[in-house]
């Protein structure tokens, strides 16, 4: 079994914000970075079936993107995964989803592989998109929003998160794409000797005008914050005054008390 | 005639060689027993302990001879020294008089036990006998009448009390008779040099001289017997506190308090971080449960025993022991359990009144190593986030980054990214940085600073978590990878003096981080306005109030500054009632241990507990000088039902409304 995890080193949701000097993505200034949520949820059950499999299973990481993704690659590594593939890309940002699967779908084709895990969708751009597209590029059999994953004698049983806590299962033939939702797993804390072993796994590196050959089918273009629609206000003080102040601005802003 | 007495009256020197015979025996199975439990300690990992010899045999004598640890306590304490005192000088004039009967008098010819000392000495040991007696007794009524709260009863407690008691008994009884047949007669007033002895010879007054002679030869050798018993007794009973416990005095480290092994991460061979085995652990670990005399301190002042979380340190020991003796092959968290471990808070007040220089903490932290390196296990997913947190963002809250400095928005503070010529680097910690409470310290301490003309540098959205939390989690990686961007970017600036407001920080930096090559002074800022107050440099306006003072850990008992609080206290008008437990004798607040993270899921709150004993002061402010110890307060008053009876401030901010002429100025960033 040759297992594939897609991640994406994204900025924490915590970070300010501001537009890069194009305005159609944002500026990278003071931003901290992590591995992608959802791909988190993706690396630790791709580690689980690759644990459930034994040494007859493979599990590689990919991860596009500049210099500093090298630091999800590696915490994947750590985690579990055999040998990773870093897609060299100073500019993985500026691509749209279906460049973004042509890279992956572009490395994966020649390495014949079983199933491919990833998250169901990326913290930044949130697209949704990679995970299926690949599938498609690939001809794969597709599950998205798993919350549950089955494997056995060649049959993946998803579960999968639906609109309004509804719930379903979907049996997949393999080779397959799972996109991967909260509540899945916890992913594991990556243990120490774990770490050690992981900066002597093979990272690969490719530049990504080798896998590339897709133009862009969807443009960004603009990044900004929403417009300011009044700000909020907070009140302070005494409980009684408090509530003169509430109604009063009821009374003066809103319709509820007339 | 010069007074002396005759040594082996009525017994005779015909006794000599078996009265030595039988003594090398019973020192000789003293001395097996110990050698046979040697191997035990040697499954642990080796330690030097043995460096240092002077510094070592000075502390062996302070705690030893002076028994100034045991002291610390009373209830125990006061009794047990008296009779340890009281044994030793039995002990000691008992040598003199072997060396006296079968050295000097055949080998020298002279008699020491004569004239003037030989009255001296009768009434000493005599008044030593008594006192022996008199503690053994209040000994036995604590334990069998009082009965201490968690104070481990077993038989053989019972066993040694009726040893003692019975060496000491006919100890006079062989004196009484003794005296009943011949001082009493041929000199009554050398009798009076041993009132004991003339007490109880009373007893054998009235009797004929052959009887008193053939019950003198009984109780001669049933007090032989008994003394050879207790010889014998001390490796396989309580007894053996005598030699483990002295002997860890001479054996505990002599390194700063609080020091840590900082793990080699460079070591690519290594495969084991922490204990996961009791052979994990070191020689020094194991003997630790020997030198415990279960008296039960640790557990007394334990915060989370004292809130009915499973952690007792003294059962900690003790189990260890136990493990290293019956399951050596076992998993020591899962034994142990991870409640326990979690449970801590490093508050190290178990090691600090430990008579028996025992090292609880650093054992729970090898075994947190274990559980947090090897097994990625956390005290629940509150921490787990809050680590996180710490990787991405270097701070527990995961706030971004670059909002560390916003606080010292429009003080008077230098970045130094921007200029670093400052008099001070102002480590300001997480709490500090990013808690709106918190923020209060930091912006307090930058106004104290300006008001002495000091010149405060930050490191601003550079700095990072010190690593405490993670680290005292046993997180060591997380830790070492702060600690050491830290210090590379604190090395990049002139540097002269670091003052940290956070007594977590500063025990990080100015200890943890010299292993990682961080040398330059470092303060927390209580010594420092201190000796700002003292030379000249900082003038306060005194406003009278009414306080207590709640020592934190990590300043108190980690770094013994108690005194330079109480000072910047009295110098603010402050009225200090002191908490009972106050200074070395403080109760954590609960977050140290990186519990600050943890939810306290188990028993009650430490914070409502110190809350409680701050609100039995009467007073209507607790101060205190940590940033961790003010988000406990904070909540253990609401929680705690102290709102409106007493409100927490922290010393800066005492400090701060007090300040004399300050002119704050505005930023000039």
């Amino acid at each position: 079994m040759k297992l594939l995890v897609c991640v994406k080193q994204v900025p924490d949701m915590e970070s300010r914000f501001k537009p890069d000097s194009r305005g159609v993505w944002f500026s990278e200034t003071d931003l901290a970075w992590r591995m992608n949520e959802y791909d988190e949820y993706a690396v630790e059950e791709a580690v689980k079936l690759r644990e459930q499999l034994g040494e007859s299973c493979e599990l590689t990481v990919l991860s596009i993107g500049p210099d500093r993704v090298g630091e999800v690659i590696k915490k994947a590594l750590a985690m579990g995964a055999d040998r990773a593939v870093h897609v060299q890309d100073l500019d993985a940002a500026g691509k749209d989803p279906w460049q973004i699967a042509s890279i992956i779908a572009g490395y994966a084709k020649e390495q014949s592989y079983d199933i491919i895990f990833t998250g169901m969708q990326s913290q930044d751009r949130g697209s949704a998109q990679v995970g299926v597209l690949v599938a498609e590029l690939l001809g794969f059999t597709c599950a998205t929003t798993l919350v549950g994953f089955a494997f056995a004698d060649g049959v993946i049983t998803a579960k999968r998160e639906l609109e309004g806590g509804l719930k379903g299962v979907a049996k997949l033939q393999i080779p397959a794409v799972v996109t991967c939702q909260l509540g899945l797993n916890i992913p594991r804390y990556p243990t120490l000797p774990n770490i050690m072993k992981a900066k002597r796994k093979e990272i690969a590196a490719i530049p990504v005008t080798e896998l590339l050959k897709e133009e862009p089918l969807a443009a960004t273009t603009s990044f900004h914050p929403p417009a300011k629609k009044g700000g909020g206000v907070v009140l302070e003080g005494d409980v009684g005054e408090l509530v003169e102040k509430v109604i009063a601005i009821l009374k003066d802003k809103t319709a509820v008390l007339r | 005639m010069e007074v002396t007495r005759e040594i082996y009256w009525n017994i005779g020197h015909g006794v000599v060689l078996s009265m030595y015979l039988l003594s090398f025996a019973a020192v000789a199975v003293l001395l097996w027993g110990f050698w046979k439990r040697l191997p035990l300690y040697r499954i642990g990992r080796p330690l030097t302990r043995t460096d240092r010899y002077e510094e070592r045999v000075r502390r062996l004598i302070d705690d030893v001879i002076g028994q100034e640890k045991v002291a610390r306590v009373r209830d125990g304490g006061l009794p047990h020294n008296l009779f340890f005192w009281g044994f030793m000088v039995l002990f000691v004039g008992t040598l003199l008089v072997m060396l006296q009967a079968d050295f000097f008098t055949p080998l020298m010819g002279v008699n020491l036990l004569s004239g003037e000392f030989y009255k001296a000495f009768s009434l000493i040991l005599d008044l030593a006998g008594l006192v022996v007696l008199v503690m053994l007794a209040a000994l036995f009524i604590r334990r069998y009448f009082i009965k201490p709260e968690g104070l481990d009863t077993k038989d053989e407690d019972f066993i040694i009390h009726t040893l003692l008691f019975s060496i000491i008994v006919t100890g006079f009884l062989i004196e009484g008779a003794r005296m009943a047949a011949t001082e009493i007669i041929q000199n009554p007033a050398l009798a009076n040099f041993s009132p004991i002895g003339k007490l109880v010879a009373q007893l054998f007054m009235g009797f004929d001289e052959p009887s008193i002679r053939s019950s003198h030869k009984v109780f001669w050798w049933i007090h032989f017997a008994l003394v050879l018993g207790f010889f014998c007794a001390i490796p396989y009973t309580k007894l053996r506190h005598i030699v483990t416990t002295s002997a860890n005095s001479f054996f505990a480290p002599l390194e700063p308090k609080g020091s840590i092994d900082t793990i080699n991460m460079e070591d690519e061979t290594a495969e084991q971080f922490g204990a996961a085995k009791i052979t994990d652990l070191t020689w020094k670990d194991i003997f630790d449960a020997d030198a415990c005399t279960t008296c039960k301190r640790c557990q007394d002042r334990c915060p989370a025993y004292a809130t009915e979380k499973p952690l007792s340190p003294m059962k900690l020991i003790k189990q260890i022991g136990e493990i290293a003796e019956t399951t050596p092959e076992a998993g020591l968290c899962e034994t142990v359990t991870e409640e326990v471990l979690w449970s801590c808070t490093t508050c190290r007040a178990c090691q600090d009144i430990c008579p028996a220089n025992n090292e609880h903490v650093n054992k729970i932290l090898e075994m947190r190593r274990n559980l947090t390196l090897m097994e990625g296990s956390f005290p629940g997913d509150e921490v787990r986030t809050a680590i996180s947190n710490i990787e991405v963002n270097a701070n527990p809250f995961g706030l971004a980054f670059a909002g560390r400095a916003e606080w010292a928005a429009g003080l008077d503070v230098a970045v130094m990214a921007e200029n670093s010529d400052v008099d001070i680097l102002y480590f300001v910690g997480c709490y500090a940085s990013f808690d709106r409470r918190n923020r209060q310290i930091a912006e307090s301490f930058i106004k104290i600073c300006n008001a002495a003309g000091i010149k405060v540098g930050i490191l601003g959205k550079e700095e990072k978590c010190c690593g405490e939390p993670a680290r005292k989690l046993g997180n060591e990686y997380l830790y070492q990878t702060m600690a050491q961007e830290n210090i590379e970017l604190i090395k990049g600036y002139n540097v002269k003096k670091i003052v940290t407001t956070c007594p977590h920080c500063f025990n990080t930096l100015a200890r943890d981080y010299r292993d990682l090559g961080l040398e330059m002074p470092v303060e927390h800022y209580t010594t420092y306005l201190e000796r700002l107050l003292k030379n000249g440099s900082l003038s306060l306006e005194a406003k009278p109030f009414q306080l207590t003072y709640h020592d934190s850990c990590y300043l108190g008992r980690y770094m013994d500054i108690i005194a330079a609080p109480r000072y910047l206290l009295a110098k603010s008008g402050g009225r200090i009632s002191e908490m009972e437990q106050s200074g070395y004798d403080s109760f954590c607040c609960g977050a140290g241990g990186g519990r600050i993270l943890a939810e306290e899921k188990i028993g009650t709150k430490i914070s409502e507990k110190r809350v409680a004993m701050a609100l039995e002061t009467g007073a209507p402010t607790l101060v205190s000088n940590c940033p961790f110890c003010l988000t406990m307060f904070e909540d253990g008053i609401k929680t705690g039902g102290g709102e409106g009876r007493i409100v927490v401030r922290d010393l800066a901010e005492i400090v701060a409304e007090r300040l004399e002429n300050a002119t704050f100025t505005q930023s000039r960033r």
